[in-house]
């Protein structure tokens, strides 16, 4: 049935996925290549972004280098999930640019982009697996529309995936009966079906239970060292994010607060980055959606009537 | 005095507004319609048709089988009482055939299409917007225009004419049955007038062309509505809700223009 | 793939009810024959009135359809109407020169359609000839007309 170079490509297939697999990560002969120098391979350029009247960014600058896991974390509703899609090149910016890899998303033809794409692997919040495929069939999605393997070549690698991701009995439910964190593993499985250099993390430890949220934190640290991987975790969660980021860029208010390693960040004596690593209810981001004193606001009407 | 008046700009600004939006949305829908109906050979392509057949075409076969009977049957019961009165029931067959190939067929079943089969195609489409599967498809690399669009666009436009074609004949088989086996017309008379009446290009033709154009702007509405929503519920059904009122006013409109032009020799 | 099965034979049924379901419209309904076209010959007519006769009126004999109205127009050297008649090729080389051509009604207000009957002529009709005998349709205002006229008269 295979000839012999489909058997190497088996093998290779085989034991790199073997690497990768979070069951046997101590056995790990695999060895990890660390770049003495940061590469960038993501650069944001002056990036102003605005929906409607509202300016959602305002002039971002950063950095994300090749290789590492950089995180992005700010209070909700400051675009977190814009900028994913951004760099992913679905929203264009009013201005500034992204670059990846050297290449000008935004400039980018139609076709060069879905290239570019098929590099990047993106993990949604709600796992948007397609409702209308089984869990095999959407980890084998990428690699039928993008490659011409011959079906049991195709099984082999999904098979694969999804023991990385501890899935494989699972291989032949719906999506519809994965609970929330399943249904993320089997997207993570999906987006590293193709090997891409890099992949977007939306919010991974949303709503998760303690055991998958472990799950999946060993999972993408894993991930990120046995291919090398570029990653980008968007996420509020601090305590998870903080353990496996090399790099965090805090935003607010449209723009960049404060960057560094998780080390030198804790230490940051900014009262908008302390509120926030620290979870402080009080600060700078007011815990009260704008309005009139309270005092008013209550007794204002009461005032009122007792003046009439 | 004055406060009229400004009163009166603004509501100009937001007419004018609202116009604005509305080509917009119009130029958007052609945009979308150009780019997703060039998109149907692919190595799945097929595939994906066939299932959005037999959930557009197979699934909704059954409606338009009992309504066709039963308008059939309505029609010859009708038509009955009327041309008995002028001696004329012999020409029952004529009137049940051509108002069925010329009008009824292909509107109701257009209507009906656009409840059974639109509505659910904007459902279902945005569905897969709200949970980022359309989104997500693109960071794979892969257009949702091609993928997920045209499978029903094309599917769509082929099954609402063999539809039609059902309930044409299943509603000349009704109005038999009601005319010739309950009411006792002389059944060599009902076929023969209707055969001596009908033309197959003027009839049946432009019956079918009819619905050719019904088919493509339903699935086009149900599809674009879908892909168009705003991703939340409540998105969902006022989309769902749109796609069925737009589509049976867009049949009914289109049907007047296309009868004057067709038969009122315009 | 088992369901996929199901679904291709579904689907395959569905396009041929529709293809079917054309064959019956185009059969049944609209009276099409399958082998029409090659076996007519072409007969003209001039009526001088020919009331609401159409295109594809029938053309009958002695009650029987035997042919169809191809086209209808204006004559412009007698100012009537010129009928031309495809009648059945049997036909041919059998229908005598002075065969008569009327314009009948079905019924009070029914559609109108040409009767033929045949006349005594040795020599026979063939395609492309004139029948020269014909009686245009009976006008209901015309009629109305002349009794009225006849009764004053009287």
């Amino acid at each position: 049935m295979f000839d012999n170079i489909s058997k190497t490509l088996f093998f290779k297939t085989l034991r790199y996925a073997c690497n990768q697999c979070y069951v046997c990560r101590n056995k790990t002969t695999m060895k990890v290549i660390q770049p003495m120098t940061d590469v960038p391979f993501i650069e944001i350029e002056d990036l102003y972004f605005s929906r409607g009247d509202h300016e959602i960014f305002r002039g971002i600058n950063m950095t994300i280098p090749r290789g590492k896991v950089t995180a992005i974390m700010g209070p909700s509703g400051t675009g977190k999930t814009t900028l994913l899609k951004l760099i992913g090149g679905q929203l264009t910016p009013d201005r500034g640019r992204v670059r990846i890899d050297g290449q000008d998303v935004h400039r980018l033809s139609r076709k060069a982009l879905f290239t570019l794409r098929k590099r990047m692997g993106m993990l949604f919040q709600s796992g948007a697996l397609f409702s209308d495929l089984d869990v095999y069939e959407n980890v084998a999605f990428p690699l039928r529309v993008h490659t011409n393997l011959p079906d049991p070549m195709v099984r082999d690698l999904v098979m694969l995936k999804l023991q990385a991701v501890g899935l494989r009995g699972a291989r032949n439910l719906s999506p519809a009966e994965l609970s929330g964190g399943m249904a993320r593993r089997v997207a993570l499985a999906r987006a590293v079906a193709l090997d891409p250099e890099l992949i977007l993390y939306d919010e991974p430890f949303v709503g998760q239970d303690p055991i998958s949220m472990g799950v999946l934190v060993q999972l993408i640290k894993r991930l990120n060292q046995a291919l090398a991987l570029t990653s980008v975790i968007v996420s509020h969660d601090i305590k998870e994010t903080l353990s496996i980021a090399d790099y965090l860029y805090l935003i607010a208010d449209g723009q960049v607060v404060a960057y560094g390693t998780p080390h030198t960040l804790d230490a940051n004596q900014d009262p908008r980055v302390s509120q926030f690593i620290h979870g402080e209810p009080d600060g700078p981001v007011p815990f009260h959606y704008p309005a009139e004193t309270f005092y008013r606001d209550i007794l204002g009407q009461a005032s009122a009537v007792k003046a009439r | 005095m004055q406060s009229n008046i400004k009163y009166s700009a603004a509501r100009i600004a937001r007419l004018g507004r609202k116009g604005c939006d509305t080509m917009e949305s119009l130029g958007r829908a052609g945009i979308f319609l150009a780019q997703s109906a060039v998109g149907v050979p692919s190595r799945e392509g097929w595939s994906l048709w066939l299932r959005q057949m037999h959930f557009v075409g197979v699934l909704s076969l059954a409606i338009v089988l009992v309504s066709g009977l039963f308008i059939g049957m309505v029609l010859a019961l009708q038509g009955y009482t009327i041309l008995v009165d002028f001696g004329a029931e012999q020409a029952l067959g004529q009137m049940v055939a051509l108002s069925l190939l010329r009008e009824l067929a292909p509107v109701v079943a257009a209507l009906l299409f656009a409840g059974r089969a639109g509505s659910a195609l904007t459902a279902e489409i945005g569905l897969m917007k709200a949970t980022e599967q359309l989104t997500s498809m693109e960071m794979i690399g892969v257009d949702p225009l091609r993928r997920v669009v045209a499978p029903r666009l094309w599917a769509g436009f082929v099954s609402l004419p063999i539809l039609t074609i059902g309930f044409s004949v299943v509603g000349i088989w009704g109005g038999y049955l009601v005319g010739v086996e309950w009411l006792g017309v002389f059944e060599g008379s009902y076929w023969s007038n209707m055969q001596a009446s009908v033309s197959f290009i003027n009839d049946i033709g432009n019956g079918i062309i009819k619905s050719l154009v019904f088919a493509l702007v339903v699935t086009w509405i149900a599809v674009f509505q879908g892909y168009d929503l705003v991703p939340t519920s409540e998105g969902i059904s006022r989309a769902t809700t749109r796609t069925v009122v737009y589509s049976s006013l867009a049949v009914l409109g289109l049907d007047f223009v296309l009868t004057a032009v067709m038969f009122g020799g315009l | 793939m088992k369901r996929s099965k199901t679904m291709e034979f579904g689907v395959g049924l569905f396009m041929l009810v529709g293809i079917l379901g054309l064959v019956f419209l185009g059969l049944r309904v609209s009276g099409m024959t399958l082998s029409a076209p090659s076996d007519t010959f072409r007969v003209e007519a001039n009526f001088s009135n020919i009331g609401g006769l159409k295109p594809r009126a029938r053309v009958t004999m002695a009650g029987v359809t035997v042919g169809r109205v191809e086209a209808i127009e204006l004559d412009p050297e007698w100012y009537d109407a010129r009928v031309v008649l495809r009648l059945n090729s049997d036909l041919e080389g059998q229908l005598s020169r002075d065969t008569t051509a009327a314009i009948l009604t079905a019924g009070l207000l029914g559609e109108q359609y040409i009767g033929l009957s045949i006349g005594g002529d040795p020599d026979v009709l063939e395609d492309g000839d004139i029948i020269r005998d014909t009686q245009s349709a009976l006008v209901l205002e015309e009629l109305i007309q002349q009794f009225i006229s006849n009764m004053v008269s009287n």
